[in-house]
């Protein structure tokens, strides 16, 4: 018996970040106290209009560019009618023939082999107001209704569950990096439909959508379920119904919402309300004049500045410690040393009082010149994490710290040399070792002074001093 | 009894201006004239404020011709505080919390709204016996309608109730009754007044307009309601313009265009007689006058039904019982709350349109009905271009008989749009059409010839209106 | 008479969410095919072009800069539902979630 080949497809709906709403102008904001960022519109009022925010045409043109799909330049919106409590107006606004971004891509690599994610269109579209289920009731709070959403739909072009994260965690990242959204799944700012199919031969075969799935990793697990699922109705001789699902996290597999009725009857056609926008070229520069460095720029870059992978990865990671070091690069310093110490201690000081770096008093002169002072010597690494907390919390500058937490002790060559001239005294033997040319001395050596100056030296300094001394 | 409101605005005004009278004696005057004549059933609500209204103005300058002039406002057009039904029962108790542009410009210019006016149930009938309250009656004959959509409004001009009031026009409910009533009425070029708070019938054909006793009042009354509005894409900007500046002209030179199928065999006789003693008195005073071949016309009626109900049928998907409105009280589920809500609060004519505009929409017919409508409505404008190449205007009587008996096209759901057959293609196009009383039927029943003008050109449609109106 | 059928009435009356009582479907039988035979009437139209007009305004549309204006308070915002619940607008439950 041959294998069966899935055939999965992808419906991903974003929330755009804006200050107001799509087709209204009250507030796109999260977590508002019900019912109160709404207007007549929102509410579908009788005689209402909707208007169009510029900011959202914008961030359809900047998430054309960053998923390499053509802008289409003479648009219409359309209406998708269908009766819903959540749908204020029953009919919702959507791109359906003219959606803004057609035939675009995104590169993943699973497993070392790169492919590319293929997207038929992006579109834009307002959001449905939130409801809240009790017994016999549903309650209604229409903050959400009409924030603005991307509609990102990829060909079925992905072949499993790991193919299907690998996408969505390169989307998240590049819409996160866009600022085109916060891409938050768990505040559902990111909501992803999974399509899937499975068939033998070339016809592809029945197939079912499970929605709203509430995170990356269980899109993966969801879709590898419904393939064993399907897989097992067929093995049985069962047939695959055209249905709707959802994922259970709980019992880890996916579960019949509703069969879909003999296709949505959704009624589209071109909303009157709103004439034809034509996109210039003028308008397309200007949003895309915004656009941040997208992570693969940011990869290239930080590895030509000389950045391990690691530390790249590290950084990509952590968006604002990433654009506070994006700032860094306008000064000149040693950017290794930098990212060591964003990495390091400003990172453990940043996670144990949760802080976001630009909250603190870490100014980039201030960074440079704790940097210079590790180069120097004047301060070790021992030094830094002593003053983490000064550092971060208030303006005092580095000399100013030094002095007050008496560090000049630690520069003065004489106490090095001390510690130095006592080391070569009861060391004979490695001192011996070292003439005659093993190097393994030096290392002991110096971890010697190190363990005599408790870590308080600057080790550059003193490797270079006691190289001095035992070459005399 | 006072007989102020049969004066002029202009007289009105000048006794204002000189303190002879106030906005309150002109309110109470208009309210004992609707209250004698309850029977014509021209308003659906009195405005309760509106003596407190007129005497807050007793204080204030009068600061334009306007000031403190009572009119009737259309019930589809939404008032703030002020019960606002679209002549329907799923609205009979709906106060807006907003008002529509078009009444914010009113009382910027202190025009007091005297009352909601009468009409079909959400605009959709030739001779608003589709108002949930009652059927407002034509003063020149209480047993013929005073037509529709916009029946109330024009009841109330040719009552003498009140001298000035909105309309709105879709399919010719301007312009209809004001025929039938021997009033002017005047539906602008689309986009020249904001829809922003006109209940939305059909978006794409839908425009508020003046209906007044005079030509010159009608125009000036324009000068005030038109104007772009950012709460509606689909009003235009343009230059500010006083539509009463050609007044007075004469008519030498002008070049207008009857074409063939205005004057056809669907025109009762006496009119069409009418309309060539017309053309005779033009051609007299120096117009040019020529019978023109247009294509399309004769698919108007046609087109408007499919459009119209097609976008009705979205438009009023929002009346669900849910955010504002009547809700039915006993229901099961939520299917079943929609479907009684709407079941018990609409009326027929309203459901038949609803029901055939879904069905034009449904599936494959979209695109049979909905798109080729479209297109052939973009012929249609074309063909109006084309004569407007070469011709000022377009002539025709704006109706095919005098007002008809009421209860005559009930329950006939054709004949409702065929009393429309003249006037229903200048929706089509956008163009700005005006009817102008001509004289009476041997049965002493108004007459009223119907100017179709280039987009944005009413200014020429009044020039040629007001020089008959002088002599018909 | 040409009628439409019990069903074709249903559905349609379903796509539009009304509810008909017995009399009401006989009587739309007759009436919506009447309607059904005039928007028919499009088919016969053969010489046309296919550009579409879906609205007269020729212009672009305006686009709204991005500020937040006025909003309502929850009071108002449901102040004209049938059936309210605290700050919210209260429905039957919603079967399809």
């Amino acid at each position: 018996m041959s294998e069966f080949i899935p055939t999965i497809g992808l419906e991903v709906h974003v929330e755009i970040k804006s200050k107001s709403k799509l087709f209204s102008s009250s507030a796109n904001s999260y977590g508002m106290a019900t019912n109160t960022s709404v207007n007549v519109v929102d509410l579908g009022y009788p005689g209402t209009l909707p208007t169009v925010n510029k900011e959202i045409i914008r961030q359809g043109i900047r998430a054309c560019k960053v998923l390499n799909c053509n802008i289409t330049r003479k648009m219409h919106f359309d209406r998708k009618n269908y009766f819903y409590p959540d749908n204020p107006k029953n009919y919702q606004i959507t791109q359906n023939r003219t959606p803004i971004g057609t035939d675009g891509y995104v590169e993943i690599e699973v497993d070392g082999i790169k492919k590319k994610i293929g997207i038929s269109d992006i579109h834009i579209e307002e959001d449905t107001c939130k409801s809240a289920h009790r017994g016999s009731v549903s309650l209604l709070d229409f903050n959400r209704a009409g924030v603005p959403l991307i509609e990102i739909v990829t060909e079925p072009c992905i072949s499993n569950g790991k193919e299907a994260m690998a996408y969505l965690t390169k989307l998240k990242e590049l819409l996160f990096y866009a600022n085109i959204s916060d891409c938050k799944m768990e505040e559902g700012s990111m909501r992803c439909d999974a399509n899937v199919s499975i068939s033998k031969d070339e016809n592809m075969g029945t197939r079912t959508e499970t929605k709203n799935i509430s995170s990356i990793h269980n899109v993966g697990l969801a879709i590898e379920k419904e393939i064993a699922r399907q897989e097992e109705v067929l093995n049985n001789n069962g047939i695959i119904k055209e249905e709707t699902r959802r994922f259970d996290d709980k019992l880890g597999e996916t579960i019949l919402m509703r069969v879909k009725e003999t296709g949505n009857d959704y009624r589209y056609f071109i909303e009157p309300d709103i004439p034809y926008l034509v996109i210039t070229d003028e308008f397309i520069n200007d949003s895309l004049k915004t656009l941040p460095l997208l992570p693969d720029e940011l990869r290239e870059k930080y590895s030509k500045i000389g950045l391990s992978s690691l530390q790249i990865e590290k950084l990509i990671n952590n968006r604002p410690l990433n654009d506070y070091f994006l700032g860094l690069l306008e000064f000149k310093t040693n950017y290794v040393t930098a990212v060591n110490l964003l990495l390091s201690d400003v990172s453990s000081y940043l996670n144990k009082h949760n802080k976001v770096i630009t909250d603190t008093h870490l100014s980039y002169e201030k960074l440079v010149s704790v940097i210079d002072n590790l180069e120097s010597g004047a301060l070790s690494n021992k030094n830094v994490k002593d003053l983490i907390d000064s550092l971060m919390e208030n303006d005092l500058t580095i000399e100013e710290l030094k002095k007050e937490f008496k560090i000049e002790n630690i520069t003065d060559d004489r106490f090095i040399e001390d510690i130095i001239t006592k080391v070569i005294e009861n060391n004979t033997e490695s001192v011996n070792d070292y003439k005659n040319g093993h190097d393994r001395a030096l290392k002991y050596l110096m971890g010697q002074v190190m363990k005599e100056t408790k870590g308080t030296v600057n080790p550059k300094k003193a490797s270079d001093m006691l190289k001095e001394a035992l070459n005399k | 009894m006072s007989k102020y409101l049969d004066l002029s605005i202009k007289e009105i005004h000048e006794l204002l201006v000189d303190k002879k009278i106030t906005p309150l004696d002109l309110v109470d005057e208009a309210l004992e004239r609707i209250e004698e004549n309850k029977d014509l059933n021209a308003f659906i609500t009195i405005n309760d404020k509106v003596r407190e209204e007129a005497s807050a103005l007793g204080e204030v300058e009068p600061d334009n011709i306007f000031f403190g002039i009572p009119i009737a406002v259309k019930d589809n057009i939404v008032t703030k505080d002020l019960k606002t039904t679209c002549a329907s029962h799923i609205l009979d108790n709906f106060i807006p919390i907003y008002d529509a542009t078009i009444v914010e410009k009113l009382k910027e210019n202190k025009l007091l709204i005297i009352g909601k006016a009468n009409m079909d149930e959400f605009a959709m009938g030739s001779t608003s016996e589709t108002s949930y309250f009652g059927t407002p009656l034509n003063p020149h004959d209480k047993k013929r309608t005073a037509g529709g959509s916009s029946g109330g409004s024009a009841t109330a001009i040719s009552g003498g109730l009140v001298p000035l009031a909105l309309g709105s026009d879709t399919g010719g409910s301007i312009r209809q009754p004001a025929s039938y009533t021997g009033i002017v009425g005047m539906k602008p070029t689309y986009g020249r007044i904001s829809r922003y708070g006109l209940v939305a019938f059909a978006s794409s054909l839908d425009q508020i307009g003046p209906m007044t006793r005079t030509v010159y009042e009608n125009a000036a009354l324009l000068n005030i309601l038109v104007g772009e509005d950012d709460k509606d894409l689909t009003s235009v900007k343009k230059e500010k313009e006083d539509f009463t500046r050609l007044i007075g002209k004469d008519i030498k030179g002008m070049k207008i265009a009857l074409p063939k199928y205005f004057v056809s065999d669907i025109v009762d006789e006496e009119i069409s007689k009418r309309i060539k003693e017309v053309i005779s008195f033009l051609k007299e005073n120096g117009a040019t006058v020529d019978i023109v071949d247009m294509k399309y016309l004769d698919t108007a009626v046609n087109l408007y039904q499919i459009i119209a109900m097609a976008e009705a049928s979205s438009n009023l998907a929002r009346f669900d019982g849910i955010r504002y409105g009547y809700r039915a009280t006993s229901f099961n589920n939520v299917d079943s709350m929609y479907e009684k809500t709407r079941g018990e609060g609409f009326g027929d004519e309203v459901k038949r349109r609803i029901m055939v505009g879904s069905y034009i929409l449904s599936g494959e017919n979209a695109k049979t009905y909905y798109d080729k409508a479209l297109m052939v409505r973009d012929d249609i404008t074309k063909e109006f271009n084309r004569i407007f190449k070469d011709y000022d205007l377009i002539i025709g009587p704006t109706t095919t008989r005098v007002a008809p008996l009421l209860g005559t096209s009930k329950d006939d759901p054709h004949k409702a749009f065929m009393d429309d057959v003249l006037v229903i293609p200048v929706n089509m196009a956008g163009l700005p059409g005006l009817s102008v009383p001509v004289g009476k039927s041997s049965e002493n029943l108004p007459i009223g010839l119907h100017i179709i003008g280039k987009a944005f050109d009413e200014a020429t449609i009044y020039r040629l209106a007001s020089f008959i109106e002088e002599v018909f | 008479m040409d009628k439409l059928s019990r069903e074709e009435v249903l559905h349609v009356a379903h796509l539009a969410r009304i509810s008909l009582t017995e009399e009401e479907i006989e009587k739309f039988r007759v009436q919506l095919k009447v309607l059904m035979d005039d928007i028919d009437k499009i088919k016969e139209v053969k010489d046309y072009d296919d550009e579409m007009m879906f609205t007269p305004i020729e212009e672009n549309a305006r686009l709204r800069e991005d500020v937040v204006g006025d909003m309502l308070t929850a009071k108002e915002a449901i102040s004209n539902a049938p059936k309210k619940n605290g700050s919210f607008i209260e429905v039957p439950v919603m079967i399809n979630e």
